[in-house]
């Protein structure tokens, strides 16, 4: 799984905070906070963090409005093929406002986009702002209940191969675990949608193949969604869990006396917890990319298939429209995420300098 | 001659509010053919001002001279400063032999041929079998490790050489073997030292004078039988007090009665 | 030394140990049977990618018209396409356009990635943190739909594809290697590279590179894997390869129309995709549990084992003042196993006994096996550890047994624990009361506000100022010295018999280090508990106990009042402990004593005294196992035990010194002092 990946080389807005496993090296913030009155941390917290969204917004907009200009060739050609009447081709240019010096572009782009004007798609002749409304929130119901469903159950999952194999014990529980958790999370998402489709709509039919038509129909897209994220994240919480169990202070509470369960609900869950948080993260932004894929299969009615045709077709003001509202997405997760780990984990919000 | 001098020395970390003052216009002497010890506590500026020195951090202001002239760090020459970490488990590259680590140091105009037997010379002289040489670090002693790295300090022949910690990661049986070797190697080669511990034993045990540092200032300093007989700071009398020494018993501080 | 120092010390020794960096990577992939089958199939995937189109190439073209889109028949062992070519040879075929173009895809990435990653190292500061932040937001998202968003700009062909793909994967790698090279750059031996005068570049190729080359290496070979998968997936799209070419993906696409007349034309080139990825992918994974990035095993506490010793255990005994005893610990045996059947044995036979009220230090170097002492004593021993002994009574209650809930409220309320600070010790998302708050509320029934009322008075009564304040705030917010205090106060949450303090002071400076100390001995006089105090350092346990314990290489060499301890121990280890350590009083003109060579490891502990190797009095009878005897005031486990003041140590206690000078007659001397120049350490 690629978020996976991600989250393991460190990846994410706050990488700091993952693994606490690495948590001896944070000792460096205590430079001496004795008596010094504490001012809290938190507003500085999130101003940095708003700023960085907006900068990041913007950087992303800007990305969305070269798409069109970094194209090699004339994007109207390629959009309207060759074909076209030079007419035509000549009044979307003016539509486009492609007569106009390179700045002044930019301003307009911008202008349009806060007055809500996401321009005209080239193929449809539709209103961008339209279609998006349309598709997108059954692209975002598909991949928020995949995401409820993993969380639901790969985190229970995860503490629970943490307690049943500490340090060595049930070797063959571990081992048949890890290997099936492998295995399933090596397989993309597009493919189990083909597997899934193949055993449950064409050989038994129990499931509608395709099209959005009632709860049966969500059944396939989320299980394709769901089953690789939920096998490497049951993985990742699993070691983050032992992880912490390792960790000094499991040693202390033990040193307490307390009751297993306490040790494991109060000390260790909450601290494994900040390495999910950021994981999950990952995961929602990976969802989403997967919806594209899913959604192509299952014939599903969201922004994925368009984002494809609009890329076949050169149709530059959807794919623009669509980048906007994906990457929008992703930042808004991450940033999500960022303030739920502030409040999580006191440290993350000193530990960075 | 060989002597280091820090003028004024200022380093700061951070930007704004949150500016740092690690160590605080400094101004302290290493004579020739002398070992100064520095002590203070963690965070007292004493390894910023050491790493200042080799040119590891900036200073924000004043001047650091070896032998009177503005010190230049690097280039592969003699005379220069050098200086041994505190952690031997870092301070040697896990994927270069201790022969090749030792002989970055030597100067650049020490010829290809001369290069092995410079290095077996320089093991020689911290205590090693030079059959050493062509090994990885890994699996040796943290006394070992402080040894090669003393001599990797050494094989740059510097003017003045910087020992920051070196013993403190170092169990007690192997901190004395280190601190005799250091002591030996100081007067055989006629070197100064510039000696910082946070433990004022070692420091004494060690140095000809001894300067105290608090809070990025360097609060008193002296001859160090005078230091340890008649302290005139309140902190370095604080730190004397403070020192465990052998056969005392330590005073129970009276509890507040709980509620 | 600061908390960091030793932190980052750990960290290192920890690094140390695994010992990283021996041996080739692709020699250690194939030792493991896992490695093994990954590099088997990247093996006949390489062959397919060089030969497959070579001998297959054609005969994938050809049409077979009677069979078109026909299920598998023996002739087409997956059945054929919509133009009747058999779906096999193409899936074959197709290895090389595959695995090639996520292969291209995985270069970009990484070289990109590698470039980008190197600048903050490379370039000023303000440039590279300008880099980090733009790689920083990159790498949150997800590489499909970044090579989605570039296929929108480099068009929908092969090309265009791998391009969007590997520059997708960029952040990835970018950000792995800026993780990577800072963690190497703030090491000792490129500062001490730089101090030497080692140019900038010569700095990246020695000693940069090749300390983080292993686990870039890994990733890029699990990116390639990812690369392929999601090539795949491009090509599933249309957006990648295009007819009349075709690779896995692509036939997919194809497949998947006719998946009711021959679901095997989309089932194939899936399998092919599974199982090229997972071998990349598994490849890249054992790489990475060889190179030792990810959390194997991780060391967990949990309560000791106990073994086939206990079921001997004659239980508490009628031995003289065996009621006045707090602990009474015999035969404690702590054993690692070692794989092959083969195990460690770091503690071997240890007996402790604690009277009501007595303070016992132990000392030793690191590694003698102090700690694992005394958290067997609180059952607190990391659990791949062994533990046996023939009896351990605390309290009058037998603790070998298993833990009853009764047994451990009694445990959470008698006998306190305090850990080296390192920060690590408290939970760090919890608040500091309500982490003492919870031993009140769980073994003595209170509620949880009159606990944390409770709470905030033992912090008073440790001399923390504004005790409610700091009872609301979170461990990282207290200084060291700070925490070291509230670690004590948790243990006052009940009324301690016994207070187990394992390195309190280890990491603090000076000044804090005796306020501390001042603090449990204020405690012990409070409570009138007894103390457990393990210590490197002779002068504090010194200052601190009535009772010493020597322990070397896993058992205790000598038992020992403090008074004697300082007027000249028997045994020559204990002599040449005293010895080496340096005080203000040490005569500056002589050279240290030293002992020669170092401790064994427990896996290598000799026949016969153990300290034999290093010892100056050692004779043939050392070759026998000296056992601790009764001598004067303690016992000793040495065939020549020694006595008299030891020379050149200096002591302040007049009580003290008038014992010394009554032996000084006898006075022999210590161990002959060595050369450092003449001493040789042997390489293992
Ligand atoms: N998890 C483990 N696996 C294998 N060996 C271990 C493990 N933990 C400890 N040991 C071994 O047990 C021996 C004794 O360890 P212990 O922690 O008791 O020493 P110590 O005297 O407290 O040392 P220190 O002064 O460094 O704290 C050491 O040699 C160590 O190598
Ligand atoms: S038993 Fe022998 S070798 Fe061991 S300490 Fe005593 S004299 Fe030395
Ligand atoms: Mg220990």
């Amino acid at each position: 799984m690629e978020f996976v990946r991600r989250y393991e080389t460190g990846a994410g807005w706050c990488p700091d905070n993952r693994g606490m496993a690495q948590q001896t090296a944070s000792t460096a913030v205590e430079q001496s906070p004795s008596e010094r009155p504490q001012r809290s941390p938190w507003l500085g917290f999130l101003l940095r963090r708003t700023v960085r969204l907006v900068v990041s917004l913007f950087a992303l907009i800007t990305f969305a409005f070269l798409i069109i200009h970094l194209v090699p060739g004339d994007p109207v050609r390629k959009a309207l093929g060759l074909n076209a009447s030079p007419e035509l081709v000549s009044s979307i240019r003016a539509e486009l406002g492609f007569d106009l010096p390179l700045w002044q572009q930019y301003l307009k782009y911008l202008g349009d986009l806060f007055s809500g004007n996401l321009g005209v798609s080239l193929a449809s002749r539709l209103p961008v702002g339209e279609t998006i409304g349309n598709l997108l929130p059954n692209t975002l119901l598909l991949a928020v209940i995949a995401f409820v469903v993993v969380m639901v159950i790969a985190v229970p999952l995860g503490m629970l191969m943490a307690v049943l194999t500490q340090n060595g014990r049930r070797r063959g529980v571990e081992l048949s675990f890890t290997t099936v958790s492998i295995v399933v999370s090596a397989i993309p998402e597009f493919l189990l949608a083909v597997g899934l489709v193949y055993l449950f709509a064409v050989t038994n039919p129990w499931f509608p193949i395709a099209g959005m038509d009632g709860p049966a129909s969500f059944v396939l897209p989320v299980a394709a969604l769901a089953l690789g994220p939920i096998a490497a994240m049951s993985r990742i919480v699993r070691v983050e869990a032992l992880a912490v169990l390792g960790l000094d202070f499991i040693r202390t509470a033990r040193a307490k006396r307390l009751p297993a369960w306490r040790i494991y609900l109060r000390h260790a869950l909450p601290n494994a917890l900040t390495a999910t948080l950021t994981l999950s993260g990952l995961l929602l932004s990976g969802l989403v990319a997967g919806t594209v894929l899913v959604e192509t299969i299952f014939a599903w009615p969201g922004l994925g298939p368009s984002l494809v045709s609009s890329i076949l077709d050169n149709d530059y003001p959807l794919v623009q429209a669509i980048v906007l509202v994906y990457g929008g997405l992703v930042l808004l997760i991450n940033f999500v995420v960022d303030i739920l780990l502030g409040l999580a984990d006191p440290r993350s919000t000193i530990k960075e300098t | 001659m060989s002597s280091l001098e820090f003028r004024n020395l200022t380093v700061t970390f951070g930007r704004g509010e949150k500016t740092v003052v690690a160590v605080d216009a400094v101004s302290l002497v290493v004579p020739d053919r002398t070992v100064v010890g520095l002590v203070g506590e963690s965070g007292s500026g004493k390894s910023t001002l050491a790493r200042a020195a080799v040119g590891l951090v900036d200073a924000r202001s004043g001047d650091i001279l070896v032998d009177g002239q503005p010190a230049t760090t690097g280039r592969r020459r003699r005379g220069g400063l050098q200086m041994v970490f505190q952690d031997p488990y870092s301070s040697l590259d896990p994927r270069m032999s201790i022969g090749a680590s030792i002989a970055e140091a030597l100067p650049s105009d020490v010829r290809r041929a001369e290069r092995r037997g410079a290095v077996a010379e320089l093991l020689e002289q911290v205590g090693l079998d030079p059959l050493l040489a062509p090994r990885m670090p890994s699996g040796l002693s943290g006394g070992q490790r402080q040894r090669i790295a003393l001599a990797r300090a050494l094989a740059a022949e510097p003017a003045v050489l910087i020992a920051d910690e070196i013993t403190s990661a170092l169990d007690v049986s192997v901190q004395g073997q280190v601190l005799n070797l250091l002591r030996e190697v100081q007067r055989g080669l006629a070197m100064s030292v510039l000696f910082i511990s946070h433990n004022l034993a070692t420091v004494c045990y060690l140095s000809d004078i001894v300067a105290v540092m608090e809070r990025g200032r360097i609060v008193e300093i002296g001859p160090t039988e005078q230091i340890v007989a008649d302290p005139q700071h309140p902190y370095t009398r604080e730190l004397l007090e403070s020192a465990p020494r052998l056969g005392e018993k330590i005073d129970p501080e009276q509890l507040a009665v709980p509620d | 030394m600061s908390t960091t120092d030793i932190a980052e010390k750990m960290v290192d020794r920890a690094a140390a140990r695994a010992g990283t960096g021996r041996g080739g990577l692709l020699r250690r992939l194939a030792t493991s049977p896992l490695g093994m089958a990954a590099l088997l199939v990247d093996l006949l995937l390489l062959l397919l990618v060089v030969f497959g189109p070579m001998i297959w190439g054609a005969a994938a073209e050809e049409f077979d018209v009677d069979n078109m889109n026909s299920p598998p028949t023996d002739g087409h062992l997956f059945g054929t396409d919509s133009l009747g070519r058999d779906i096999l040879l193409r899936v074959l075929v197709a290895t090389r356009l595959s695995i090639g173009l996520a292969l291209g895809a995985t270069a970009i990435g990484a070289v990109i990635g590698l470039l980008l990653g190197a600048i903050p190292a490379v370039a000023g500061p303000r440039v590279g943190r300008a880099v980090v932040a733009v790689v920083n937001v990159a790498v949150a998202f997800p590489g499909l739909l970044l090579a989605l968003f570039f296929a929108s700009i480099f068009g929908a062909s092969p090309s265009g594809a791998m391009l969007a793909l590997g520059v997708a994967f960029a952040p990835g790698f970018a950000r792995l290697t800026q993780t990577l090279t800072a963690g190497v750059v703030g090491r000792d031996y490129v500062s001490a590279a730089r101090v030497i005068g080692v140019g900038r570049l010569r700095i990246i190729g020695r000693h940069l590179l090749p300390n983080v080359a292993d686990t870039l290496v890994v990733n890029i070979s699990l990116s390639a894997g990812g690369a392929l998968l999601a090539f795949a997936g491009l090509s599933f799209l249309g957006l990648g390869v295009q007819a009349p070419s075709y690779d896995w993906g692509r036939m997919l696409f194809d497949g998947l129309d006719g998946i009711y007349v021959n679901p095997a034309a989309a089932l194939a080139p899936g399998l092919a995709i599974v199982l090229a990825g997972l071998a990349l992918n598994l490849t890249g994974e054992v790489g990475a549990q060889l190179v030792g990035r990810r959390v194997g095993s991780a060391r967990l506490p949990a309560k000791p084992a106990t073994g086939a010793a206990t079921s001997v255990a004659d239980g508490p005994d009628g031995s003289p003042g065996a009621d006045d005893l707090v602990l009474d610990l015999r035969g404690l045996t702590v054993s690692f196993p070692r794989g092959r059947g083969e195990k460690s044995v770091p503690v071997r036979g240890v007996d402790l006994r604690i009277a009501r009220g007595e303070a016992v230090g132990i000392l030793g170097e690191s590694g003698s096996g102090k700690s694992l002492t005394a958290m067997s004593v609180a059952r607190l021993v990391p659990d791949p550890a062994r533990v046996d002994v023939q009896s351990l009574t605390f309290e009058g209650r037998d603790l070998s047994a298993n833990t009853s809930r009764e047994l451990r409220r009694m445990l959470g309320t008698t006998m306190s624990v305090v850990f080296q600070d390192l920060m690590s010790s408290f939970n760090p998302v919890m608040k500091v009361g309500r982490q003492l708050a919870e031993v009140a509320t769980e073994h003595q029934g209170i509620g949880r506000r009159a606990a944390l009322d409770r709470a905030i008075g033992r912090l008073r009564s440790v001399s923390i100022s504004r005790a409610e304040q700091r009872a609301l705030q979170y461990p990282h917010e207290l200084s060291g010295g700070m925490r070291q205090r509230a670690m004590i106060a948790m243990g006052l949450m009940g009324s301690p018999t016994l207070l187990i303090a394992d390195e309190p002071t280890t990491a603090l400076d000076a000044t804090v280090q005796r306020r501390v100390l001042q603090l449990i001995a204020g405690v012990r006089a409070a409570e009138q508990s007894a103390l457990l105090l393990i210590s490197h350092d002779v002068a504090v346990v010194a200052a601190m106990c009535d009772r010493i314990l020597v322990m070397y290489a896993g058992r205790v060499v000598e038992d020992i009042p403090v008074d004697d301890l300082l007027a000249g121990p028997r045994h020559p280890y204990s002599r040449a402990l005293l010895a080496a350590v340096p005080t203000i009083q040490t005569d500056r003109s002589q050279s240290l004593r030293t002992i020669e060579g170092r401790p064994p490891q427990p896996a290598d502990y000799p026949i016969g005294c153990a300290f034999a190797e290093r010892c100056a009095f050692a004779s043939e009878k050392c070759q026998q196992d000296p056992v601790l005897e009764p001598i004067d005031n303690g016992s000793v486990a040495c065939w020549h035990p020694q006595q008299g003041p030891v020379p050149g140590v200096v002591i302040d206690s007049p009580a003290v010194v008038s014992r010394q000078r009554a032996t000084t007659a006898t006075a022999g001397p210590v161990m002959p002092s060595h050369e450092p120049s003449r001493t040789r350490e042997r390489g293992r």
